[in-house]
């Protein structure tokens, strides 16, 4: 109950700061930008992997959502619109900057997986090459399976944040699960490994 | 085993499904090793996702000031409803004026047709209100040359008067009300869709 009326009033809040925010308010505005700005950095350093470009590219979407916020409509998610700039703006951060692919992604490959002291890579690197292999999924799948695996939206919110249809949002998510399983391969053996 | 669930296993993992479906993968899953590996697999594909860490991001009270400073000086006017709106709005407005009026002009004639008929208005009025007597003139026409004869000859007039009287009447209230329900579904739909976000050059 009590967390029913938490939510309940941080709606009622954040409705009247959008009402206040589209007549103008900057003040309104930048406490919009306090409650959903961890979100949209996250959703935008999944998306392109990098600290810098994260906080450029967030930058950018909360300017894009400060000039289009007429065009918002509050019957429907705040976070989810913004989500959607996010993710716009940070597909494009990576096309102005020419995105860069790792060099060693494609090495993932020759990458021995057999269990065995030699072949274990320490968690650091793990992590950088998981992270590299999500960078070098398309745009469309990426978007897709950082809304599902680390926002935690459902195919229906992710359908309506990026207005495709649920059946895209299941065959994007199918064929971005597939790609990563086929380059972290290694990885997900020793994965296996180490938790028998 | 046939008829594996490799296509529903994204959206099992993901608890997107139920009933039916649900109960169809989880009842494979128990029997098909096949299905169940990938399954695993998938689950471990997860496990490694998340083993990346979010960044440690500067503070965010920071992050919304700089916004804030970064934020255009003059933007664009509130919202105001433009000429488009207005009449968007006038559609069910004025299909609803249309018919009431409509309802409204059925149900006097009805009562004046019946105050006549009961002899309650005077002769004067009865003149003004009754109809000219051209209705079922194609039929008593075809009647006068002999074409039709008896009861075909007062079914046909009684069909061409429902035609002319009644039939323009449904027509008419049931146009306006598919009008109605074709606005109702478009505007459901406009408020379920989020407009396009506009990109900023650069």
């Amino acid at each position: 109950m009590e967390s029913f009326t938490a939510a309940t009033v941080t709606t009622v809040n954040e409705t009247e700061l959008v009402t206040r925010a589209q007549n103008g308010e900057r003040n309104a505005f930048s406490e919009l930008v306090r409650i959903h700005a961890r979100g949209v950095l996250n959703v935008i350093y999944r998306m392109c992997g990098d600290e810098q470009t994260s906080e450029d590219a967030a930058q950018e979407a909360f300017i894009r959502a400060w000039l289009n916020l007429s065009s918002y409509r509050p019957q429907t998610s705040l976070r989810n619109w913004l989500y959607r700039i996010a993710v716009n703006a940070a597909t494009d951060m990576l096309r102005k900057e020419k995105r860069i692919l790792p060099d060693d992604i494609e090495d993932l490959q020759l990458t021995d997986g057999r269990p065995g002291p030699e072949s274990l890579v320490s968690q650091q690197e793990r992590t950088r090459l998981v992270q590299k292999a999500i960078q070098s999924l398309p745009d469309a799948s990426r978007a897709v399976l950082v809304l599902r695996e680390y926002e935690g939206l459902s195919y229906q919110e992710i359908s309506s944040t990026l207005d495709i249809p649920v059946g895209t949002v299941m065959s994007r998510l199918n064929y971005a699960r597939n790609l990563l399983k086929a380059k972290l391969q290694p990885q997900l053996s020793l994965l296996e490994v180490e938790h028998v | 085993m046939s008829n594996h669930v490799t296509e529903w296993l994204n959206a099992y993992l993901d608890g997107e499904l139920t009933n039916g479906r649900l109960h169809q993968v989880e009842k494979h899953l128990a029997e098909c090793e096949v299905c169940q590996a990938e399954f695993d697999s998938l689950q471990s594909l997860s496990g490694l996702l998340h083993e990346v860490p979010a960044p440690e991001f500067k503070s965010l009270e920071r992050f919304a000031s700089q916004v804030n400073l970064l934020l255009p000086q003059k933007r664009t006017p509130p919202p105001q409803r433009s000429l488009f709106e207005v009449g968007w709005w006038m559609i069910p407005v004025g299909l609803l004026t249309v018919w009431i009026f409509i309802s409204t002009t059925i149900l006097v004639s009805d009562m004046v047709s019946a105050a006549n008929n009961f002899g309650l208005l005077d002769n004067t009025t009865a003149s003004l209100i009754s109809e000219p007597s051209d209705t079922a003139t194609w039929m008593s026409t075809l009647g006068q040359f002999g074409v039709l004869r008896g009861d075909s000859l007062q079914w046909a007039e009684t069909t061409e008067s429902y035609t002319r009287n009644v039939l323009p009447q449904v027509v008419l209230q049931v146009s306006v009300a598919l009008l109605y329900l074709t606005w109702i579904a478009v505007w459901w739909v406009r408020q379920t869709r989020q407009p396009p976000v506009p990109l900023l050059e650069g």
